[in-house]
């Protein structure tokens, strides 16, 4: 656990300054700029890993005050963030918030998450939108997502509320026990089972998450729970 | 009687095949071969499969060299899913050098 008298010192705007805020983007053009616009507001480091999208990210990304690594061939979320992590950590990142690039975060949540991983006696904060006040969660989507967070507690020993959420904030200890190897979407309980893994004390906070018809077109379908299963399954066994 | 010619001749065809193939180890063309011989052997004289199929308690020989070839296809799947795999994990991981040896000389500048 990171000292905390040291932190405690700090001003908030240190810390801010010592934050690697991570989007990794698929195909995200209509949206992106204005995500990352409201973002680097904030945070002055942010790192884009474009996951070799074929439409125009890279071009939306070309004029604005971000770090761009790109993905020549698409290799799905989780490779993705496991990308950014490696660059932050390179470049000496304390903390490291990963945000999704679709619009569904709040950049109050991100701050808030920062501020309570710095202040408390944690390693990670996750963001939860059960905890939240989001309303409009698809019924679908909310069956799926409690049997994902039920299953990953289950094989974690974790005791978390919401698994497939893309706002979290991490230590700089903590980013470094991750080595996410699941490409596709079961990276999200891959990364929780790392974490309690090396004993990281993990923290939830509300969100409220933006559920927009763009980010619902965009997020993952509902079948794909199925891939996602099969992977933690056969994972299980195959290192 | 034809169908027997043709499998004796590509079976031998293959165990050329198999001589001439390079980068193949020693011990793996030799198991191979012990096993296209035997399937030779099994191709010309049919009783004998089944001699060693009631040998192993099953009562025929075609059953015999049924459940063998699941076996074995079943295991080949199984060796080539982890070499996928395996394949994925270098890709992904050259992909990611790639995109951190740009992102490093663009962010430098």
């Amino acid at each position: 656990m990171a000292d905390l008298r040291t932190i405690a010192a700090r001003d908030f705007s240190q810390v801010l300054s010592d934050t690697f805020v991570i989007v990794p983007a698929y195909n995200e053009a209509r949206v992106i700029g204005d995500v990352i616009k409201n973002v680097s507001r904030v945070f002055p480091h942010v790192i884009v890993v474009d996951d070799g999208s074929s439409d125009d990210t890279s071009a939306v990304l070309r004029g604005l005050p971000v770090t761009v690594a790109k993905h020549h061939v698409n290799l799905g979320q989780g490779a993705a963030l496991q990308t950014g992590i490696t660059f932050a950590l390179e470049r000496g990142a304390d903390y490291i918030v990963t945000f999704d690039a679709d619009g569904q975060h709040r950049v109050e949540d991100a701050l808030a998450a920062l501020r309570m991983l710095s202040e408390d006696e944690c390693d990670v904060v996750c963001g939860s939108r059960f905890l939240g006040t989001t309303s409009n969660i698809p019924r679908m989507r909310k069956v799926i997502l409690k049997t994902a967070v039920h299953f990953a507690n289950l094989t974690t020993g974790s005791r978390m509320t919401d698994v497939h959420n893309g706002l979290r904030a991490l230590s700089r200890k903590a980013a470094s026990c991750l080595e996410i190897s699941k490409s596709g979407m079961a990276h999200a309980s891959e990364i929780i089972g790392q974490l309690m893994q090396h004993k990281m004390i993990i923290r939830e906070i509300p969100v409220q998450f933006y559920y927009t018809e763009y980010s619902l077109a965009k997020g993952q379908s509902s079948l794909n729970f199925i891939n996602i299963l099969v992977d933690l399954v056969i994972g299980r066994f195959v290192k | 009687m034809t169908f027997k010619y043709f499998l004796v001749a590509v079976l031998i065809s293959f165990i050329f095949y198999l001589l001439l193939l390079p980068r193949v180890g020693y011990l793996r063309k030799g198991v191979i071969f012990a096993f296209v011989l035997v399937m030779l052997i099994f191709a010309i004289q049919p009783d004998w499969s089944t001699y060693v199929a009631h040998r192993v308690g099953i009562s025929r020989g075609v059953d015999l060299l049924f459940y063998l070839t699941h076996l074995i296809l079943l295991f080949i799947a199984f060796v080539y899913f982890l070499k996928l795999k395996e394949m994925e994990l270098r890709f992904t991981k050259l992909v990611r050098e790639l995109a951190l040896e740009a992102a490093r000389t663009n962010s430098q500048r």
